[in-house]
């Protein structure tokens, strides 16, 4: 039976949302689950896989919670496209460059996927693994990924744009020969690559690995076709004062006496005022408010009724056909292992000074960061004004203030990291937010504020002196 | 999470004109409203899967679901496996009421391992029932023995107190005695046998999955009795929740604490796998 796909575009709060709906979906690419890892019943595998191929495995610990971050490598046994899906995603990306819309570009693409909603849209992507390192081959070995968790503690119940990859090809079919031709394409292309959304800020990149390597050497954003699916339901919270009750003094018991007493009119006069409850959230509406992916939340009356069946009675992701087979091939080798391809090194520099999860998280944590609330951070308050700056928590407030400034103003950042680490009562962040403006290539003021840490020999910047050391050095170096 | 792969399951309430749907969450479509309810089964607060009804209670609203409601036995069986599943993940109140298999949310998704056994087929009312009344009769037997003795000796009493034991009638005493007691033990006998045949058909009654073909499986890793058409090929009950067993001619009866938690027709298998399975079952758990 022919894969149906229909496609519609929502408005969400003054934005277009673009949704798919996939009804006999073939299936063969896609995740799910694979049960629990041996000896550790703790820990739950997910698979991501096309065709026959497991692609990528996901370790999610501590009973597959969503607010952990998962252990991700690429799987053995990778044997390449089969013919039709190679076919799909290639038309789609042709298609995509010649201008089509989405919903027709990736309509081939969509029809080997599972049955249910996706959300589609165009998105620039970091070609790295959120920490720094190149995507392509950085997951060789199961490691933890920063940012991989599906409920980021940073970003809260807020919608987040995912942004780092992960490769769905090994690194052994990287060949220096089609990166000529990219880079030529790089520049000039709409669509650089697609990508679908796997877990948490990471996606895995269907098409485009070499362009990926191409806008990360030319320095040009590599813009992403993502697809999204739509499986999560969602509450949002408001925080609702909860009414003030008059003073009851049990009037039931009251005797006219009692009333005409002059004690107890005092006594009732005295009685304490009556204190407003704090904030508490509280539900929007019964149940939950609507369905979400990582980038949109649909409101339920938004959504199109067949989609919001299809979301209802459908399944987030579901065992394919040929699991058996998958099972079966996660426990072979791949002939190599490790690939002896060696990416530019151009490439691996350009992706470690990209922005990493962190940075990212605390971009969509916060909305705007003003002087008045950087000084009351540092003057030890996480409230300005009665409102809570970032977070409750002081040391989680000032790491997220540090990354979202880090993020968005480079000036900003460094005189607040010197204002940090210049404080001796901030010492517990001294060591991270050092860590962090070690990234600065060559700033005057970092520079003197740490040659005159070292310098000033005081014990406030004993955290912080291995690093000013390093940094004054790697300048030094850089300026020989 | 066991059974993770489960369609969702519909139930149409024709008189008010709502539609129940059991899945990755749970919905309320009803007539009043264009938008369905819709709750997380992390705001569900409780539920009780009943013999006529489920009843879901969910942020402040109560849901009775009548089993008739269900297209088919096959949907509703769905929407309970459903139920137990988010039951052990969400951890919301459940009530139920006793099982002839093993409720899902002892299930765990896991590996089958080597020596794997696997059969199919209903329970049979009267091996299960034959199972159960031979189980009564290891619990009995000493009673019956005990009422026996006391019955002819009081027979025997009575016949002394009101004729008198003389050395003529002496030997016509004892005969009526022990048959008055045996046959006060087969009226006993045949009694508890109507009662646990009756106590029998009500749990069957209450089970609709004892109506079901069943699936049964048999590993080193756990075991599996569930109906058919809900069950997932990697999903087993560990040993661990497994107290002891007994074998019967017909069957292997599970037990956890004081209750029976599978009953394991022999049937089920092919002849040859039959000691295969008894030793594992003996390897892992304790035979009374």
């Amino acid at each position: 039976m022919a894969a149906e796909i229909k496609s519609e575009i929502v408005d969400i709060n003054g934005k277009s949302v673009l949704l798919v709906s996939v009804r006999n979906g073939d299936g063969i690419i896609g995740t799910c689950c694979a049960g629990h890892i041996e000896n550790s019943a703790s820990a739950l595998t997910r698979l991501f896989y096309i065709g026959n191929d497991p692609i990528i495995s996901l370790i999610a610990p501590n009973f597959g919670n969503k607010q952990s971050d998962k252990l991700i490598s690429f799987c053995p046994g990778f044997q390449g496209y089969e013919p039709k899906i190679n076919e799909a995603i290639g038309i789609g990306y042709k298609k995509l460059n010649e201008g089509e819309s989405l919903s027709s570009a990736l309509k081939d693409i969509f029809g080997v996927l599972q049955d249910g909603v996706y959300v589609a849209y165009l998105s620039d992507y970091y070609p790295t693994d959120g920490s720094g390192n190149f995507f392509w081959g950085a997951y060789n070995i199961s490691h933890e990924i920063q940012g991989t968790a599906e409920h980021s503690r940073v970003i809260g119940n807020r919608a987040y744009k995912p942004c780092f990859l992960i490769p769905s090809q090994p690194l052994d079919y990287f060949q220096a020969r089609t990166k000529m031709t990219t880079d030529d394409s790089a520049k000039t292309r709409r669509v650089l690559g697609i990508a679908y959304h796997l877990s948490g800020l990471h996606s895995v990149l269907l098409k485009g690995h070499h362009s990926a390597v191409s806008c990360t050497d030319r320095g040009v954003p590599f813009t992403c076709a993502v697809i999204e699916k739509i499986t999560e339901p969602y509450t949002d919270l408001i925080s609702v004062k909860a009414p003030v009750q008059p003073v009851k003094t049990a009037p039931a018991e009251e005797t006219e006496e009692d009333s005409e007493n002059p004690e107890n009119i005092e006594k009732q006069t005295k009685a304490p005022a009556p204190t407003p409850e704090p904030e508490e959230p509280v539900p929007v509406s019964e149940g939950v408010t609507g369905f979400r992916s990582a980038s949109v939340k649909l409101p339920l009356a938004n959504i199109p009724k067949e989609m919001l069946k299809m979301l209802i009675e459908g399944r987030a992701e579901y065992k394919p056909r040929n699991f058996n087979t998958l099972i079966a091939k996660l426990g072979t080798m791949r002939r190599k292992s490790v690939s002896n391809n060696v990416l530019p090194f151009s490439v691996l520099d350009a992706a470690d000074k990209m922005p990493d999860s962190e940075m990212i998280s605390s971009a969509y944590a916060i909305d705007s960061l003003s002087d008045a609330q950087l000084n009351c951070l540092l003057a030890g308050d996480v409230e300005c004004n009665g409102e809570i700056i970032v977070s409750p928590n002081y040391y989680s407030s000032i790491v997220t203030a540090c990354n979202y400034l880090q993020f968005t103003d480079t000036k900003r950042f460094v005189d607040f990291a010197i204002a940090v680490m210049d404080n001796s009562e901030l010492s517990a962040a001294h060591e991270y937010v050092a860590r962090r403006v070690m990234g600065q290539d060559s700033n005057k003021k970092l520079l003197s504020f740490f040659k005159s840490v070292i310098s000033s020999g005081d014990t406030k910047y004993d955290k912080i002196l291995n690093d000013a050391q390093t940094f004054v050095d790697r300048i030094n170096n850089k300026e020989k | 999470m066991a059974f993770r792969d489960l369609k969702s399951a519909r139930a149409s309430d024709d008189k008010r004109g709502n539609t129940y749907v059991f899945g990755g969450v749970f919905a309320v479509y009803e007539l009043s409203s264009d938008v369905p309810a819709v709750y997380s089964w992390e705001q569900v607060k409780s539920a009780a899967v009943m013999r006529r009804d489920i009843t879901i209670t969910a942020g402040n609203r109560t849901f009775t679901v009548s089993n008739k409601m269900f297209g088919s036995e096959e949907e509703l069986l769905r929407a309970i496996a459903i139920i137990e599943c988010r039951q052990k993940e969400f951890g919301f109140g459940y009530a139920h009421e006793q099982r002839m298999i093993p409720m899902k949310l002892l299930y765990e998704e896991r590996s089958m391992g080597k020596n794997v056994y696997k059969g199919e087929g209903l329970l049979d009312e009267g091996d299960t029932a034959a199972a159960f009344i031979m189980l009564l009769n290891i619990k009995l037997v000493k009673l019956l023995w005990l009422i026996a003795i006391l019955i002819a000796l009081i027979v025997m009493g009575i016949l002394h107190f009101t004729i008198g034991i003389t050395r003529d009638n002496f030997l016509y005493f004892i005969p009526i005695s022990l048959a008055a007691g045996g046959i006060t033990v087969l009226l006993v006998y045949i009694i508890t046998h109507a009662i646990a045949r009756a106590r029998f058909k009500s749990l069957a009654d209450g089970d609709i999955a004892s109506r079901q073909p069943i699936t049964f499986v048999v590993s080193h890793q756990g075991f599996a009795a569930c109906e058919s058409s809900t069950y997932e090929s990697r999903d087993l009950v560990p040993w661990e929740v497994v107290d002891y067993f007994v074998e019967s001619d017909k069957m292997f009866i599970l037990y956890k604490g004081k209750l029976p938690l599978a009953y394991i027709p022999k049937k089920a298998f092919e002849k040859k796998m039959v000691s295969g399975i008894a030793d594992i079952i003996a390897l892992h758990l304790e035979q009374r």
